[in-house]
């Protein structure tokens, strides 16, 4: 049978690329979006496949730092929905 | 061999992740609307973020040269992909009604709008 390790580096090295490309095309529409609700769905969307990428380089890098910030980033991704829907319905950003 | 099995069955849910990201990725750029592109936003986050979250646990849990930190990794893996599951549908109805509600974008290629009778208006 194959060796794990090196198959997770090919896995890796294989799926980087296509992760790499779709972050690129939602930033094409975070910056173009003609409105301020498609850029949050869009930076929305982009946070947490961000956080599902940080998970991926915790195993390329053998390091278990990284893996902390997947879950602060997808929370704050939530955090940011719920204030624009909030300032949307009331027109006030308080807590 | 069973180790191997893990490895495979991870391995395919992160690809199928990839794919569904780049999926999603075209869709945001290609749709015409905001209230359309949120079917591209839930692709993204379901397909593209908890599947793969859920590929690194099962991979996680079999990396033997991760040393005593692999169950580390695994577990916060699965704590991510089940936030995520809870938190990315709530966010995006919860913007999408704000944004109905608030008239920011137009509902531009519509038949009927029912949400927008119930709340008086013309539809």
């Amino acid at each position: 049978m194959f060796d794990i390790f090196d198959a997770t580096m090919t896995l890796i090295t294989i799926v980087v690329p296509i992760f790499v490309l779709a972050f690129i095309l939602y930033s094409v529409r975070i910056f173009k979006g003609p409105s301020v609700s498609d850029m949050v769905l869009a930076v929305d969307a982009l946070s947490f496949d961000v956080a599902a990428f940080m998970c991926l380089l915790t195993l390329y890098f053998r390091s278990p730092f990284l893996i902390t910030g997947a879950i602060i980033l997808s929370l704050w991704a939530f955090a940011l929905d719920i204030f624009i829907a909030k300032y949307y319905e009331k027109k006030e950003m308080g807590g | 061999m069973l180790e191997h099995i893990v490895f495979i069955i991870g391995a395919i849910l992160v690809v199928i992740g990839a794919i569904c990201d780049l999926i999603a990725a075209i869709g945001f750029l290609r749709f015409p609307n905001f209230f359309v592109r949120l079917h591209a936003a839930t692709i993204g986050a379901i397909g593209g973020a908890v599947v793969p979250l859920f590929g690194v646990t099962l991979i996680a849990l079999v990396s033997d040269y991760l040393g005593t930190f692999r169950y580390y990794v695994a577990g916060a893996s699965f704590i991510t992909a089940i936030f995520i599951l809870l938190a990315a549908p709530t966010g995006s109805h919860a913007l999408a009604r704000a944004t109905h509600k608030a008239k920011v974008v137009p509902v531009y290629p519509k038949v009927v709008d029912h949400l927008e009778e119930d709340r008086g208006g013309k539809g």
